[in-house]
């Protein structure tokens, strides 16, 4: 049994075409008929579609030659690095897709070292080389020079036209090893996704390492502690097909009542509560925000909805946390943590659209740690939760490695908008005479605001990145606040390093002027540091808001045009007796060139 | 031509109130003809489409016929030709449609179109349509108040409106509608035009009370979407926040010196827009400003019977080849007519009773403190401030 098993996943950077390869294999194995084929059946959720990413990864069953095939899919991005490196976990194998026209990005070398970190084998794949850009032998010898694997181990195929997919199939069955695995030794199984399902609760993916699941067994996951009953096993296909048993080398799900993905961790280790393993499967991670931002209601009475919403979301989503947040500004919220600033973004849009709320979201925020003179440190993940600085002694932030693949050419521009934000140079290496690939350290806080969108714009968008985190490093950072008529207002705060205050500062102001909208009375915003006022802008009063024709007699034109004007006032949130709009909000994070 | 819907509202609606003054309907009649389109009109008007001015006359009579005659004892209130350019027409045109007005049952006191002293009957007027024999026979035929666009006196800016006129056509059409016997002339005056500066607005000012006219609306100009001014000031000139800080600093200037202007020479500061010499306001759009009833005839206008509005069709293709629709534009609730109600009638510097702000004590009591709301009487009023601001405190009722 076990030797005809093969494992795999496929690792790439994003656009290269892992879903549409993913749903070649599906064609070419029967598992779905073309005429049933939705374009990328992997990615299930309309947003992860509209953004071209795969958020969520499942795995689905395939059947080739007498073999089964199980692939694994795994989120593109480097938020959700620990899920992928599980999803690695539970396989033997790896297809690394590159674009034929694009070569190795930051996220292919990335996923790449989690493959090899779980020992798996590789197959490299150069993709759509059916484009008249595509450039085989020059990616070839990038990925010679990168992972040092022959040019005759590589695989040329279109996705798209479905060209070198029978031989990728062939490759997979002859070069991925076959699962080993004992079944007669205790249970092991790797969980290395989940998701909530309304009717049947937790659904958690699994791949069995040891041992034999079977239908009705009492299990326990040794991470989180927790005991249930398998009340349904089986494999996957396009849809569940239930068995009784789930043997070493197998994928499938399990089903056993759980109410939440909180207790079903990726990563843990299902065993039996009979005979339990002596040691859980490695690599278990508890889960760890790095992100944190206030989501406040526009309208304060629909602060239980949102609270309702992210339950909701978070049935789902085990690595979103919150909890209640009370703002001087801006009434009643809820501080959210994410794994990283997409993970935001996805939260924060999903509110918006599945559940029609509109938020204001605050300045993203990493975790400080703060040390005060009497040696007592605190975690601090909101700039108002920041001691006074008569208090502190010292303020750590998150660090991170940052890799940067570029074109040649960008290497002055990237290097600028690196080390303006704080990153400090550590390595450059050439993949091949035009591209190189950079390594820098830099605090998170700094590429969590636009960084990306400033990578991608100097380069014309051919840089890639990918970071890990560090740890945690001194600097000299201060808390600056940000006053609306001479009234701090909480919301708008931020920790900024003391050399850039001054800067940022005047961007700050200069953009709230531009965004928040004149009022009957003059607005003067400053920012400032503890009682120091560093910058300042006025915005002056409206003086005159009149419509001086009246249309005949089209009252119903005044009307929508008075309806328009008052319909983004609503949109706004009154802070004391200013309107603030959501812009304001967004204004802390683009203070870039 | 399919009339149900306006003669269910004429037998019903109108019929039923008939003790209420206000039901008895002003008449707009829209001619969408002009010789060439000016670069900040956004109204529903066509240049180059005179060959269908006979078509579009027998089409207005349709619609007046189906509206005529209304219930004993019902008439019109005002009338009104507005554009377009409606002096496009020839006097039998609009001899013809205000025949067929005539039998519109007028209170009794009036007697007839022709001799009806206290019917105002108005036309507006480009200056370079109409001479002095046009414009006697207007007169002979009842039509009484006679509106001229003038925008402006300065060559250089009538230009950059887009005008087909020039100054020196402006001062002899006047001089024709006197000697043709009009004694009741409104001019249209357009302020803050591009690159205007308050002296050449004075300047504007000045030259319109040499003239000494009944009747003076003065407009700041406002770019419209689609129009070719708000095609030129996008691409050109993105306003900054500062930009319109400067712009409005400049209008405000040229509003205020027009209100003090024209009110030490006598003229009644009565709407946002408009000045008059004692009597003189113009009775049509009065009408539009305490929200009473109206009926629009021709290519996209507009109607408010008893609260119901509805409009035409814009194009006028599709008004000379369909039924006027007659169907409502947007389900009024009480409330909505109330709000309309209320920023139209705050328009008027004597403001509106009290009584119609029931349920918005809050915000009267708001606005009233913030400066931009005053009682005096029994009415309710823009203060000077209010009256800058006029948008602020109108978003307030709707």
């Amino acid at each position: 049994m076990l030797s005809k098993i093969r494992n795999f996943s496929i690792i790439a950077h994003i656009d290269h075409g892992k879903s549409t390869l993913a749903d070649r294999l599906l064609e070419f194995t029967h598992t779905v008929e073309k005429r049933d084929m939705r374009a990328q059946v992997l990615d299930t959720m309309d947003l992860e579609r509209e953004r071209g990413i795969t958020i969520k990864s499942q795995a689905i069953r395939m059947e080739y030659k007498g073999h089964i095939l199980n692939l694994i899919d795994t989120p593109g991005h480097v938020d959700f690095s620990y899920e992928v490196s599980r999803s690695l976990a539970a396989c033997e194998g790896a297809l690394l897709l590159v674009d034929a026209t694009q070569g190795i990005e930051a996220q292919t070398l990335a996923n790449a070292h989690l493959a090899k970190q779980c020992n798996l084998k590789i197959i490299p794949v150069i993709n759509k080389i059916d484009l008249p850009a595509a450039e085989p032998a020059k990616v070839a010898e990038e990925i010679y020079n990168v992972f040092g694997i022959p040019e005759n181990e590589i695989i040329l195929a279109s996705a798209k036209d479905g060209s070198g997919v029978s031989e990728l199939l062939d490759a997979i069955i002859e070069k991925i090893p076959s699962p080993t695995g004992s079944k007669s030794a205790p249970l092991q199984a790797l969980i290395f996704d989940s998701h909530y399902d309304a009717f049947r609760g937790v659904v958690a993916y699994i791949r069995v390492m040891n041992g034999e699941l079977k239908k009705g067994m009492n299990i326990q996951f040794m991470g989180t502690k927790g005991n249930h009953e398998a009340l349904e096993i089986g494999t996957l296909k396009l849809g569940m097909q239930p068995r009784d048993t789930l043997e070493p080398g197998e994928v499938g799900y399990l089903i056993a009542g759980i109410k939440d993905v909180k207790e079903c961790r990726v990563g843990d280790t299902i065993t039996t509560t009979k005979s339990p393993a002596p040691k859980p499967l490695p690599g278990y991670k508890p889960i760890k925000p790095m992100v944190f931002c206030g989501f406040f209601p526009l309208a304060g009475e629909d602060y239980e909805n949102l609270k309702e919403a992210i339950g909701k979301l978070q049935l789902n989503d085990a690595a979103l946390t919150f909890e209640p947040e009370t703002s001087t500004a801006l009434g009643f919220g809820l501080r959210c943590g994410f794994l990283g600033l997409l993970h935001l973004e996805i939260v924060q849009e999903r509110l918006e659209r599945e559940f029609n709320l509109g938020i204001i979201a605050t300045a993203p925020s990493v975790i400080y740690k703060v040390i005060k003179h009497n040696k007592k440190s605190l975690l601090v993940d909101n700039p108002n939760s920041m001691p006074s600085a008569a208090e502190i002694e010292a303020v750590e932030e998150p660090y991170l490695k940052l890799t940067i693949f570029a074109p040649a050419e960008f290497v002055g521009p990237v290097m600028t908008i690196t080390t303006e934000k704080r990153g400090s140079f550590i390595n450059m290496e050439y993949m091949d005479p035009t591209r190189v690939m950079m390594t820098f350290e830099i605090p998170l806080s700094e590429v969590i605001s636009e960084y990306h969108d400033q990578l991608k714009s100097v380069s014309r968008g051919y840089a890639s990145m990918d970071y890990e985190v560090i740890g945690y490093k001194e600097s000299d950072l201060v808390k600056m606040d940000i006053l609306l008529n001479s009234e701090p207002v909480d919301a708008l705060a931020i920790i900024v390093h003391r050399d850039q205050a001054h800067s940022k500062g005047k961007k700050l102001v200069e953009k709230l002027k531009e965004v928040i909208p004149r009022h009957q009375f003059g607005i003067p915003i400053q920012a400032s540091i503890g009682a120091k006022v560093i910058a300042r802008e006025n915005i002056s009063a409206i003086k005159k808001d009149v419509l001086a024709k009246c249309y005949g007699g089209d009252i119903t034109r005044k009307r929508k045009l008075l309806e328009k004007q008052k319909a983004g006032k609503k949109r706004m949130k009154r802070v004391g007796s200013v309107d603030l709009p959501q812009e304001a909000f967004l204004a802390v994070l683009k203070l870039g060139q | 031509m399919i009339l149900k819907p306006a003669n269910k509202l004429r037998g019903s609606k109108i019929k039923r109130n008939r003790d209420v003054q206000s039901q008895v309907p002003s008449l707009y009649i829209h001619i969408p003809f002009c010789k060439k389109k000016c670069n900040y009109c956004d109204f529903v008007s066509y240049a180059g489409k005179e060959y269908l001015i006979d078509e579009y006359v027998e089409a207005l009579i349709r619609e007046l016929h189906a509206l005529t005659p209304l219930p004993e004892g019902e008439g019109v209130k005002t009338i009104y030709f507005g554009g377009g350019t409606p002096t496009l027409l020839e006097p039998h045109h609009l001899e013809h449609i205000l025949n067929v007005a005539a039998t519109f049952r007028l209170p009794s006191h009036h007697g007839g179109l022709k001799t009806a002293a206290t019917l105002e009957i108005s036309i507006e007027a480009n200056p370079a349509t109409a001479n002095k024999a046009k414009l006697k026979e207007l007169r002979q035929l009842g039509i009484n108040r006679l509106s001229i666009g003038v925008q402006s006196f300065n060559n250089k800016h009538l230009q950059v409106l887009g005008r087909i006129h020039n100054s020196k056509d402006i001062f002899r059409i006047y001089e024709d509608a006197k000697a043709a016997g009009f004694d009741n002339i409104n001019l249209d005056l357009i302020f803050a035009l591009p690159n205007q500066t308050l002296e050449e607005w004075q300047e504007d000012l000045k030259t319109a009370l040499s003239l000494s006219p009944e009747h003076l609306s003065t407009y700041n100009l406002i770019i419209e979407e689609g129009t070719p001014f708000a095609k030129m000031s996008n691409a050109q000139c993105p306003i900054s926040n500062d930009g319109k800080t400067i712009l409005e600093e400049k209008e405000l200037a040229m509003y205020e010196y027009t209100i003090e202007t024209l009110r030490s020479a006598g003229y009644k500061h009565y709407e946002i827009s408009n000045f008059a010499k004692p009597g003189r306001e113009c009775q049509h759009n009065l009408v539009y400003w305490r929200n009473e009833n109206y009926l629009g005839l021709g290519a996209g206008a507009h109607s408010h019977i008893n609260g119901k509005r509805w409009s035409n069709p814009n194009c006028l293709e599709k008004y000379l080849s369909l039924t006027p629709s007659f169907s409502p534009l947007t389900p009024h609730s009480s409330q909505q007519n109330q709000g309309e109600t209320i920023f139209m009638g705050l328009r008027l510097l004597d403001g509106i009773a009290k009584d119609h702000f029931q349920g918005f004590e809050k915000e009267v009591e708001e606005l009233t403190k913030e400066g931009l709301l005053t009682t005096e009487k029994n009415n309710l009023k823009l203060t000077r401030k209010g009256l800058y601001l006029a948008n602020e405190v109108f978003l307030h009722f709707i």
